[in-house]
């Protein structure tokens, strides 16, 4: 798994290429930790996680979100996932995440 | 090795209702759509080939009980409601022949995984011999208490089979009756066991119910990968969605299905039985649980296929 955290005007976006598993999902949560903590530093109050590299994500890293979520909620910032391709979306929906997070089409969110 | 599983409902047992049943029919009927059937075992094929599980059949509703045939004398993990329908079947085979001797093996002592016993026959057999495992050192006051007489009208001391309870310590390996059990511990309120259990082939069979697997604990799953080790069936907990495991049932003690895939995957487990049904599930629900379920194992798999087969009460899985 590779990422990048980049600043926008409105949002911090984390680009995730690759998969998030076993091996990755420390990693992953890392990244998002950190991307918190940079939005919150900065005063922005929208992190979206562009998945449209994205190959797929297991429990590991649906869970390491859980955690990020309840991170980000502590900080009044909104999570959104961008861009899930088809077997993303087929596991948003398998694991019912997609009840718990907002998915849009692109990067740019507006609340 | 036969698994046989008596009950796989979690929390408490459910029976379909009247409405329910004629549904099933009318959709049978529906779908038979003017074939004639000679009998009734030509109608038993066609609901068999045509119908799906939960049209034709039903996942059943007794909470844990399941056997395993794996030595001479019986393995059961909990005493589920499930446990009074296996104890009238092993009298039918102790009249064949059957040594009566029964081990049981506590997952832990929630009701619905003890509320069996009151009913289970053989323990009125003088003949009979009764040993229960548990991690627990409270089992025995757990089981007694659920027949004082402000709960039931038997007591615990009318029972006539020689009964004795043995507590195992977790991590330690045990064999008994010719089977290699070994426990593990588990996250539960007031805690629960799982069970690796392996006969004298090396056939290895993961009893692993009521065990939670939540978010800030993931580094800990490494033990569980280890205790399913290359097994040829696991039976885990997966009562629930991960989305709901992680908010509105977190810390009620369940897993769900997708965890347990991961898991089974990285222990290179090779059949995965998806157990502890949500009570509150109809057939059709725990259907598209499954099928859900073997969707994201072929998502999401990187190796050998695990086979993820959903409990019912009767299945029968040889491993």
């Amino acid at each position: 798994m590779e990422y990048s955290i980049d600043h926008h005007a409105d949002a911090i976006i984390v680009r995730v290429e690759g998969r998030v598993d076993e091996s990755s999902w420390e990693a992953f949560g890392a990244a998002l930790s950190e991307a918190i903590g940079q939005a919150r530093d900065a005063g922005i109050g929208d992190l979206v996680i562009d998945l449209a590299s994205l190959d797929y994500m297991s429990s590991r890293g649906l869970r390491a979100l859980t955690v990020a979520k309840r991170q980000a909620d502590g900080e009044e910032i909104r999570i959104w996932l961008a861009s899930p391709n088809e077997v993303m979306r087929e596991i948003l929906a398998i694991s019912r995440y997609d009840k718990l997070f907002t998915i849009t089409e692109t990067v740019e969110v507006k609340r | 090795m036969l698994v046989r599983f008596w009950g796989t409902r979690g929390s408490l047992p459910v029976a379909p209702t009247a409405g329910t049943i004629r549904r099933k029919i009318a959709e049978a009927l529906v779908a038979a759509n003017g074939k004639s059937f000679a009998d009734a075992d030509e109608a038993e094929r066609f609901i068999t080939a045509e119908l799906g599980f939960a049209q034709g059949a039903t996942y059943g509703g007794a909470t844990p009980c399941v056997e395993l045939e794996a030595g001479g004398s019986y393995f059961i993990c909990d005493m589920g409601s499930g446990l009074r329908p296996f104890g009238l079947d092993s009298i039918r085979r102790n009249g064949e022949g059957h040594r009566k001797t029964y081990n049981f093996f506590l997952s832990h002592l929630h009701w619905d995984h003890i509320m069996g016993f009151p009913f289970f026959a053989p323990a009125f057999d003088p003949t009979a011999t009764i040993r229960i495992h548990s991690a627990h050192p409270d089992a025995e006051d757990a089981l007694r208490r659920q027949q004082e007489e402000i709960s039931f009208p038997v007591p615990f001391d009318w029972l006539r089979a020689d009964i004795e309870f043995i507590q195992l310590d977790p991590g330690e390996p045990y064999e008994i009756d010719g089977v290699r059990v070994e426990t593990a511990r588990q996250q539960h309120s007031h805690v629960s066991y799982g069970y690796r259990f392996t006969d004298r082939d090396g056939r290895t069979a993961v009893y692993s119910t009521d065990s939670e697997h939540k978010p800030d604990n993931m580094e800990d799953e490494a033990a569980f990968i280890d205790f399913f080790r290359q097994a040829d069936l696991v039976i885990c907990d997966t009562m629930y969605s991960l989305a709901d495991s992680v908010s509105m049932k977190e810390d009620w003690g369940h897993s769900s299905n997708l965890v347990a895939i991961d898991l089974c995957h990285e222990a290179q487990a090779k059949s995965l039985a998806l157990f502890h049904h949500e009570p509150t599930y109809e057939d059709k629900d725990i259907q598209r649980m499954h099928e859900e379920s073997i969707r994201y194992e072929e998502l999401t798999r990187n190796g050998p296929p695990l086979e993820v087969i959903c409990a019912y009460d009767g299945l029968e899985v040889r491993v």
